[in-house]
């Protein structure tokens, strides 16, 4: 067995994380914020896969990844619905001038 | 049938309070029935119930688990309790008739205060620790309601609001107690308790004492937190004689009582309850001597006398506190009944503005120099009685400046009284007032109380054998009344105090010749008229939380970058905790 | 006979959202005048209760939990599950049937109740969920349902700014809660939460004891832990009032039961658990209170309230999880209960004045404090209820919320640990504090002198009040009998405790 791979993957889910994280917190336009999750959440599905390796059960960690896609996708589809409706009404899709809301 | 009678007293206002709700103020004349109605019926109730105090447990609901079983003791002090609170609810309930007339609203009114009543006589008879503090917080709740009745005077709720939470905050160290004693003993039974306090760790005794001190001063409005009853007379005079003069406030004075011989042995406890109660008597004295609003001044004296109370109980007098609560109740509800028909007939509070009243007024006049002169402890009425037992049980059972200091108030009662009376009820009238006299369900109510003015102590012996006989932990020993009137005749320092009494009269009838004197402690007189800074102190922790409040604000910035730093800083400081943990 | 009425009552609301909304579709397009999806979701929620009570009636004969295993998945029915469900389904039912007046105005109303039973339904699973990414999909089962819930008013700009920033934050959540589950899967190769719990004791103990950190913090975005809390005073002041209720009442406590699911998983690895959750409920109790004394709308102050009563329950918990305290287990457990129902009771009171001040002529406007003044004379149920509903989250009795503080206080007070008795006092300082806020809406109802916007109301609807009264009385009734509970809060204090005493 061929024990680079997990290192580098290992390697990958950091850096999905990481970037994913740092680029939710620096970003000011909506559609980045979700692609931004979509980055994290890849980091950590690409974790699961890994994880089943790792514990020698690559099937139920593929089998967990799968079902991570499905409902990560409909959080994608809503939060860019969202982000349509929110660029319908706000005329924007800068988040910083999405503060109606604060205090 | 004690446990019948128990469950009448505090079934029949609640029950009462409910139906006076729902018929619905569409018919004010079946709600004033309703109410008086009910609220006698409490009183008979709390009257045959009298006879048959015990020390035994009369009623118990098994409801387990950490909420103990509801239980209920009807001994000598509960009884006792029990009997004035609806025997004076009764009596403000029937002045209400005439007072409320017209008032909108009186479904309420009535409701919250039948429900006053019945967790009133619940708060004295039970016997569960957590049922004691229920009732003690339901006692807040109405009192609050009732204060802020006028919901669209924007004193009135403040003053509603003041009452809730400073009663409340000094609630917290009766919740602490009671949290405390069943963590340490497994029960929440009070007799259980009284009988064997070892059965807690010393230092645990302390807290819990300590505790019970500061709820008791928040509800009897002793030092230092006294400033919430004066804000509290924007209530209907009614709620004033029953709820701040009668029977709520002395809730602090009870609860001492109660805990007496659990707490003495606490090092320092009996002296800061013997404090407390001197700063409350003394402050509170002289803001009522420079007070210009009538139903104030009344506020004041009440938390002098109840300082009298807390004072006793501190040097071991708990049947002179308990006589003295007992008289107290009579001639304060008197007094603030017969200031609700006063200030029902002229329309203001202002005592600058009254004077001469008494021929508009005759019998509400007499009834309230009745309560006056008792209150300044005029012998023979029962004011007088009770005070010098107060004095007297301080005497042995405090130290000697303490006692001076309240000799030294019992004078400044009797001056502030005259003052006051004088101000009512003699002389001219300054201000243009239109008079009307009391109406005729007023006078009902002030009767009864001037007659038991005068006379209440005559029931000395009977009470204080029902107290010896139901309290055997308290170790107290009856006297007859005859006994007691020897020995407060037989007492020469009696006639200290009653010089004290005179010297306060004579210094109201010289008043004009004191002027220089007067000059001389304005500065004193500014002080009392701003609480001694007590009121400040209030308002700046008030305004403190209010502008913090404000200030913590910015944190919810809106702004979603800010949101995910959020969830970020909570990750990272739960790893640090954990790592530093492990 | 009991695993068929488990596989009931998680199936069967997954099963009949789709059929309400085709059903609710098909009526809209046949232009009935009366949207058919609202008798069916009641309907069927009536139904589920069925399999609630066979389900429950199983398990409390023999309080041995009962399985039910499809494939891989084993789900699984304790005194937890039970309670959380039992709260779930009646404060769901009271709201949809709340819902009928309240959201007749909107279009799409069967997407409303098809969305509701589905977030009802996943809040049920999550609660009998034995396996922990299972429970994880529970979770975004849970959270996918409520974004949309919050911004079903998509006319209005504010729902949807709410609404992103929850679906932002709770999947901020809940990646880490999978970064988690990634940790614990790759240390033991399981994801069952009893034979995690088994394996823990022999695994690494780092990368578990950062599982349960993520964990925490994963639910704790759901559970409004401060400061993670920044989503919720949004979301519940913007969505519908049923949902707020729903929310406020019943969601926060479902992410707080999978917290103790996965911390008492971990008991073995770290007794720390319990003192964070101390921690968190601490920062939440004065947080919370101190937002809500200055806000002026009313929807947005009893958001705020929520958190400090999350804080209630975490002290609770968090002495269960730290000194394996039963009876402060039950007093969370009891004030999850009754803060479901004075919450909710109050969200749906707020949304009632609502109604009748604004949404009832179409208009989408904030309930502000001050529209509060004088309702007591047009609304009296309402005020009487609302009333009933705050004063008993300051916890003054005779009501429900005066009974469960006291049991998580004495609770606390059991451990006989100087400072948890402190904690204790702070606990009861924040409830005094609350008063400050909650006593001015109820002076304010009962002024006599009404608001503008209160003498232009509409008339009152039974329909509306009907479930307050219902509510209302609850409170009143488990303030004076707080034992009715305990055949409910013993059994999941119990086997809370017996997931983490090995």
């Amino acid at each position: 067995m061929n024990t680079g791979i997990p290192a580098i993957v290992f390697i990958a889910v950091l850096g999905l994380l990481g970037a994913g994280l740092y680029a939710l917190l620096i970003s000011r336009h909506l559609i980045k914020v979700v692609v931004a999750l979509q980055i994290l959440v890849k980091g950590a599905m690409l974790g699961l896969v890994l994880a089943g390796r790792a514990s020698g059960q690559i099937e139920t960690g593929q089998a967990l990844a799968l079902t991570v896609i499905v409902a990560d996708t409909i959080v994608a589809v809503v939060g860019l619905a969202l982000a349509v409706q929110i660029r319908r009404h706000f005329n924007t899709l800068d988040i910083t001038k999405l503060t109606t809301l604060r205090r | 049938m004690a446990s019948t009678l128990v469950l009448l007293a505090i079934g029949l206002p609640w029950l009462g309070a409910l139906l006076v709700w729902a018929v619905r103020d569409q018919r004010p004349a079946l709600q004033h029935a309703l109410a008086v109605g009910f609220s006698l019926a409490a009183g008979v109730a709390a009257l045959l119930l009298i006879p048959q105090a015990g020390t035994a447990t009369v009623v118990d609901l098994p409801v387990g688990g950490s909420f103990g079983n509801f239980t209920f003791v009807a001994d000598g002090l509960g009884v006792f309790l029990t009997a004035v609170a609806t025997v004076v609810g009764s009596l403000a309930v029937i002045f209400s008739v005439d007072y409320m007339h017209g008032s909108e609203q009186l479904g309420r009114y009535y409701a919250l205060v039948l429900f006053f009543i019945g967790a009133m006589v619940g708060l004295v008879l039970t016997s569960n620790m957590l049922l004691m503090f229920a009732f003690w917080e339901i006692t807040a709740l109405c009192s609050y309601a009732l204060i802020s009745f006028y919901n669209d005077d924007p004193k009135a709720v403040a003053g509603g609001i003041k009452a809730l939470i400073i009663t409340q905050f000094g609630g917290v160290g009766l919740l602490f107690g009671a949290v405390l004693l069943y963590a340490y003993t497994g029960s929440y039974d009070i007799h259980q308790f009284l009988q064997n306090p070892a059965a807690m760790p010393g230092n645990i005794l302390g807290l819990m004492a300590f505790g019970f001190l500061a709820a008791a001063a928040a509800k009897s409005a002793q030092f230092p937190f006294q400033t919430w009853l004066p804000d509290a007379m924007e209530a209907p005079s009614p709620i004033s004689a029953l709820i701040h003069a009668a029977t709520m406030v002395n809730a602090g004075v009870y609860l001492l009582a109660r805990f007496y011989p659990a707490f003495s042995p606490v090092p320092g406890w009996t002296t800061a309850v013997m404090v407390v109660g001197m700063l409350s008597a003394l402050m509170a004295a002289v803001m009522a001597l420079v007070a210009s609003d009538l139903k104030r001044t009344l506020a004041y004296s009440t938390v002098s006398q109840l300082g009298y109370m807390v004072y006793a109980v501190g040097a071991g007098g708990i049947f002179a506190s308990q006589f003295h609560l007992f008289s107290h109740s009579i001639f304060k509800a008197l007094l603030f009944l017969a200031a609700g028909a006063v200030i029902h007939g002229v329309g203001t509070r202002d005592m600058h503005q009254m004077g001469g009243l008494g021929k508009h007024m005759p019998l509400v006049r007499t009834v309230f120099v009745i309560g006056a002169l008792a209150l300044a402890g005029i012998p023979v009425l029962n004011g007088f009685w009770s005070k010098e037992l107060v004095l007297e049980a301080g005497e042995h059972g405090g130290p000697m400046w303490i006692w001076a200091v309240m000799v030294f108030v019992a004078g400044l009662t009797a001056l502030y009284t005259f003052r006051m009376v004088w101000m009512v009820f003699f002389g001219q009238m300054r201000g243009k007032l239109h008079v009307h006299d009391a109406g005729k369900a007023m006078k009902t109510a002030m009767v009864p109380l001037a007659l038991a003015s005068l006379v209440s102590w005559l029931l000395a012996g009977p009470f204080s054998a029902m107290l010896e006989r139901t309290l055997p932990a308290h170790a107290l020993h009856a006297l007859s009344t005859g006994e007691m009137m020897m020995e407060v005749i037989s007492n020469p320092f009696t006639l200290v105090a009653l010089a004290a009494v005179v010297l306060g009269l004579a210094a109201w009838w010289w008043r004009e010749k004191l002027a220089g004197l007067a000059q001389a402690l304005q500065g004193l007189g500014r002080a009392a008229q701003n609480s001694f800074g007590l009121e400040d102190i209030n308002r700046g922790i008030v305004r403190g939380t209010q502008q913090g409040a404000e200030a913590l604000r910015v944190t919810q910035t809106g702004l979603l970058n800010w949101n995910v730093v959020g969830i970020l800083i909570g990750l990272a400081v739960i790893l640090v905790i954990l790592v530093m943990g492990a | 006979m009991p695993a068929s009425a488990l596989t009931w009552l998680i199936a069967l609301p997954l099963a009949v959202s789709p059929l309400v909304y085709l059903l609710g579709r098909l009526s809209v397009l046949k232009g009935a005048l009366v949207n058919s999806a609202r008798w069916l979701a009641l309907l069927f929620l009536l139904a589920c209760g069925v399999p609630l009570f066979q389900a429950g009636q199983a398990y409390l004969a023999t309080l041995q939990p009962i399985d039910w295993t499809v494939g891989m998945v084993t789900m699984r029915l304790d005194g937890i599950s039970l309670l959380l469900a039992a709260t779930v389904w009646v404060v769901g039912t009271l709201v949809v049937f709340y819902s009928w007046r309240y959201m007749e105005h909107e279009t799409g109303e069967e997407k409303y109740y098809a969305l509701l039973i589905i977030m009802m339904g996943s809040m049920i699973g999550l609660g009998c969920a034995r396996d922990i990414f299972n429970m994880w999909v529970w979770y975004e089962a849970m959270a996918i349902s409520s974004f949309m819930l919050v911004c079903f008013y998509r006319q209005q700009p504010s729902a949807l700014e709410a609404g992103f920033k929850y679906l932002v934050q709770s999947a901020v959540g809940s990646v880490l809660i999978l970064l988690g589950i990634i940790l614990v899967f790759a240390e033991t190769g399981a994801t069952d939460l009893v034979l995690i719990a088994e394996m823990a004791k022999f695994a690494s103990p780092v990368p578990m004891l950062a599982a349960g950190a993520l964990f925490i913090i994963g639910f704790g975005v759901k559970a409004a832990l401060v400061p993670l809390h920044t989503w919720l005073p949004d979301a519940h002041s913007q969505a519908p009032s049923g949902i707020s209720a729903m929310l406020s009442g019943v969601v926060i406590e479902t992410a707080l039961v999978a917290i103790l699911r996965t911390t008492g998983m971990l008991s073995s690895i770290s007794m720390t658990w319990g003192v964070l959750l101390l921690g968190f409920g601490a920062v939440n109790m004065l947080l919370g209170n101190l937002m809500a004394l200055r806000q002026t709308q009313v929807k947005r102050l009893l958001a705020f309230s929520s958190l400090a009563h999350v804080g209630y329950m975490l002290i609770g918990f968090g002495v269960a999880l730290a000194f394996q305290q039963a009876s402060s287990a039950a007093g969370g457990f009891f004030h999850l209960i009754t803060h479901a129902l004075m919450k909710s009771l109050a969200f749906l009171c707020a949304g009632a004045l609502m109604y009748y001040l604004y949404q009832a002529r179409g208009s989408h406007r904030p309930l502000m404090v001050d529209d509060l003044a004088g309702v007591s004379k047009r609304y009296p149920l309402v005020a009487l209820a609302f009333s009933i509903a705050v004063l008993g989250l300051g916890g003054l009795p005779p009501l429900a919320g005066f009974m469960s503080k006291w049991q998580i206080f004495v609770g606390g007070a059991q451990t006989q640990n100087p400072w948890v008795i402190l904690l204790v006092v702070f606990a009861g300082l924040n409830s005094v504090l609350s008063l400050g806020y909650y006593a001015p809406l109820v002076n304010r109802m009962y002024r006599l002198k009404p608001a503008q916007v209160v003498e232009s109301g509409v008339k009152p609807s039974w329909q509306l009040e009907l479930p307050l009264v219902i509510m209302a009385a609850a409170v009143v009734v488990l303030g004076f009998m707080p034992h009715l509970m305990s055949w409910l809060t013993g059994p999941a204090a119990a086997s809370l405790l017996a997931s983490i005493a090995r």
